[in-house]
């Protein structure tokens, strides 16, 4: 018997062992590898995806904890057409440098500014805790994200 | 499925399904990492995810009840118990936001080589008691005592809930860290004052966390600091006289010694911050 879930709006099964980490099952069954095999310890947010909307660190998560979940990761949030807003600002302020920590930081804001749509450059930097860069110096990440509320009408991009 | 990964309905069960092969499986942030210390992964994983009374809070009169699986995201949102702060502060800050999505109150208790908890010295600041359950039925205990016997503790055991009573004082919870967050504090301070009618200390309860392999009460800067007058209260110099009371852990993060140097620091800040609590509450 194998742990059902949805997948990016598609079911899914697993047969495989259900201690495997989702992050693992991901890569290596899946072949969605937009989810990062970094510290494999909750601390970098590299591997972030959803269960049920909510950001979690897949490299923590065992498959046999999923049965009946949906799970999103970054290659279900936009598309190669439309980009998510945040998606979209990144590129527009150039942040990305290796890239590495990117699809991490796109599902923690996105799901973040959904809840908090006018955040403080503080604020931002909270919600990052969880989210670590090696390459870059993160304020060129918040000024991307302050201009997603700071934009002519003051709402989000959506 | 069946076999390495079990969901047992009731506690009951679970109790029933543990044993020298198998691993309890709450939040998962600490079990999962099991393979990078070097530990035996081939353990079945019994989930308590299933058993819906270990998910509840509830807060009456008497005291506040917190299932062993609620997460730090949970206890972070509790806003009506104001006595309870210090526990609302650890669980707010801890860690990064998805693992406060994940890791459980029951697992930063029962993980028992991990230092760092924050949780635990908050609950300790309380006067927290735990539920534990076994073969031989229900029992609970204060978390001091629970942490004092935690190494040797059955491991057909279950924590299934804690306890605080209310109380009508003010706490706080302090964390040093080398950088600003997201990660394990180098030493945590969790406090709890009560004065009395003359603006003096009627009880307090300090508990230290990370600075040994166990959270544990400060009892001499509790009896130091009880009866004296919150006015004239140095309470760095107190806890800088007492910290001969612990035998600090080296570790890749800080030296022992590091951990000494900061606590008076830390205790300073708790007590400011339950004390601004108090007046603003007077
Ligand atoms: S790989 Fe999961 S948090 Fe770093
Ligand atoms: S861009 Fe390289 S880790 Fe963030």
């Amino acid at each position: 018997m194998g742990v059902d879930f949805t997948l990016n709006g598609k079911p899914r099964s697993f047969a495989g062992d259900p201690r495997t980490s989702l992050l693992h099952a991901l890569r290596d069954d899946f072949r969605l590898t937009g989810a990062k095999d970094v510290c494999g310890e909750g601390f970098c947010g590299a591997c972030i995806i959803y269960v049920d909307g909510e950001p979690k660190t897949s490299c923590l998560l065992p498959v046999g904890a999923l049965q009946g979940t949906e799970i999103t990761t970054i290659e279900g949030i936009g598309n190669v057409d439309t980009l998510n807003p945040v998606q979209q600002a990144f590129i527009d302020f150039d942040v990305v440098q290796c890239g590495m920590c990117f699809p991490g930081m796109v599902m923690t804001l996105t799901h973040y500014l959904k809840d908090n749509p006018r955040p403080s450059r503080a604020e931002v930097k909270a919600a990052l805790t969880g989210n670590i860069c090696r390459c870059t110096g993160y304020e060129r990440i918040i000024d991307a994200v302050m201009s997603l509320h700071n934009s002519a009408s003051g709402e989000v991009r959506t | 499925m069946e076999q390495r990964f079990k969901y047992p309905p009731s506690v009951e069960d679970a109790v029933s399904a543990l044993g020298d092969s198998a691993v309890l499986f709450a939040g998962g942030t600490w079990v999962m990492r099991a393979p990078l210390r070097d530990e035996d992964c081939e353990k079945t994983f019994i989930s308590l995810a299933k058993i819906p009374e270990l998910h509840l809070v509830s807060v009456n009169d008497a005291g506040v009840k917190i299932g062993a699986l609620v997460t730090h995201h949970a206890l972070a949102a509790i806003s009506d118990v104001p006595e309870m702060t210090a526990l609302v502060q650890a669980a707010g800050r801890s860690a990064n936001p998805a693992i406060r999505r994940m890791a459980t109150v029951g697992g930063n208790i029962c993980a028992k080589d991990f230092a760092a908890a924050d949780l635990v010295p908050a609950l300790l600041a309380l006067g927290a008691e735990v539920e534990v359950q076994s073969f031989e039925g229900a029992a609970s205990l204060t978390l001091e005592d629970y942490l004092q016997t935690r190494s040797t503790r059955p491991s057909t055991e279950i924590l299934t809930s804690i306890h605080i009573p209310r109380h009508s004082g003010r706490s706080a919870h302090a964390r040093g860290l080398l950088r600003q967050a997201g990660e394990y504090p180098v030493a945590n301070v969790s406090v709890y004052l009560e004065p009395d009618q003359n603006g003096a200390i009627n009880a307090a309860r300090i508990a230290v966390g990370s600075v040994e392999s166990t959270p544990k009460r400060w009892h001499a800067l509790e009896a130091a600091v009880s009866g004296q007058p919150f006015g004239r209260l140095s309470i760095s110099d107190l806890a800088q006289s007492l910290t001969q009371e612990f035998t600090p852990r080296d570790g890749v993060d800080a030296p022992a010694t590091y951990r000494l140097r900061i606590l008076p620091r830390l205790v300073a800040q708790a007590f400011a911050d339950a004390m601004g609590q108090l007046e603003r509450s007077a």
